[in-house]
């Protein structure tokens, strides 16, 4: 028996496909999160989490309608890593997140989905504003961020309840801005 | 309701109404999740994690084709809990699972949920065998384990909760 979460768009730009996380993701997703590289998004996990995690990745989807995205180049399936519109409970407010897989990394690819998923938020969820959660160690998402015209918002709450969770918070240019 | 629909087969019993679970639910959980009956399914939680909690079960549907649905009292409409299958990563092997809330308990609910459930698993899904996994001091869901003909097969060592009894069920041969 298969379940599927109908409905997930597919967005296009000039070289990537975004399409909804399915089970062929499984594998890379949990290398990912098993690897020291996840360490500024929640990891690493075991094996385990790993795996409830990409499942709940998937759930996301299905409570809030949005989610992240797997990146996969045309004409390849292959996920590259995940980017999309990130809001689970509790989250302050709604960001756009983007992770990518190390084989992935040095090509802009993180870039150009960002730049298709921040247009998703604004064009077609009807976002106003968005926001980045970055660890501050993590150099290249910063940069990434700063590319995208995002600048440090230090009034912004973050995600946890003390100044340990504090992570910076990267404001994305508003849609008239762009 | 769901902002995306997740295609699911919606069972029915006498009394219960199976259907996908629904951040329309979040507000009985977390109240579950809060309490120290939530210990034997990983509880207690904070409103974050039980919003992930039901995000993971709604996955878990798509990883596997099977998962936990959210039961319905039929007369009234609301939410007593779930009942359905559980495999993730670190399972022994598949398992029927239920939780009820607490407002629902003593009604012999989480017995007709089972029951539809394990009928779903031979039935539908071919399973050839089942277990369930009740922590040592749950002794509501071990009973309920008995009255589903259930014994203890084996203890489960989890990375994180420690040792589990695993109960066996019936085989589909056994119960025909």
């Amino acid at each position: 028996m298969t379940v599927e979460l109908s409905g997930i768009p597919v967005l296009e730009t000039e070289r990537l496909i975004l399409r909804g996380p399915n089970t062929h993701d499984e594998a890379g997703y949990v290398a990912f999160m098993m690897s020291e590289r996840s360490q500024y998004v929640g990891g690493p996990q075991n094996r385990f989490k790993a795996w409830r995690t990409f499942a709940m990745e998937i759930g996301h989807w299905a409570v809030r309608g949005y989610g992240m995205w797997a990146v996969t180049m045309k004409g390849d399936d292959t996920c590259l890593g995940y980017v999309g519109c990130w809001n689970p409970g509790g989250w302050p407010e709604p960001e756009l997140g983007w992770t990518l897989w190390p084989e992935a990394e040095g090509k802009s690819i993180g870039y150009e989905a960002a730049l298709a998923a921040r247009d998703y938020a604004y064009g077609t969820l009807g976002w106003k504003t968005a926001v980045s959660y970055i660890d501050f160690p993590n150099e290249r998402s910063i940069a990434l961020a700063k590319r995208m015209g995002c600048v440090l918002d230090e009034d912004a709450a973050w995600p946890g309840d003390t100044e340990e969770d504090r992570c910076a918070v990267y404001r994305h240019p508003a849609p008239e801005d762009l | 309701m769901n902002a995306l629909a997740l295609d699911i087969p919606l069972l029915e019993t006498e009394r219960l109404r199976f259907r996908m679970v629904s951040k329309d639910d979040f507000e009985e959980e977390r109240a579950f999740y809060a309490t120290d009956r939530s210990k034997g399914v990983g509880g207690p939680l904070d409103a974050r994690m039980v919003w992930r909690t039901l995000a993971f079960i709604m996955g878990h549907w798509v990883m596997h084709g099977y998962g936990l649905w959210g039961l319905e009292d039929k007369a009234t409409g609301r939410y007593v809990g779930r009942a359905g299958f559980l495999n993730p990563h670190d399972w022994p092997e598949p398992e029927i699972a239920w939780t009820l809330m607490e407002h629902a308990e003593g009604k012999g609910l989480a017995f007709e949920a089972a029951r539809a459930v394990r009928d779903f698993a031979y039935g539908t899904l071919g399973w050839t065998t089942a277990i369930s996994l009740v922590k040592a001091d749950n002794t509501r869901s071990a009973a309920l384990a008995e009255r589903l003909g259930c014994w203890r097969d084996s203890t489960f060592q989890h990375a994180t909760e420690g040792e589990v009894p695993v109960w066996r069920h019936p085989g589909p041969e056994a119960l025909a």
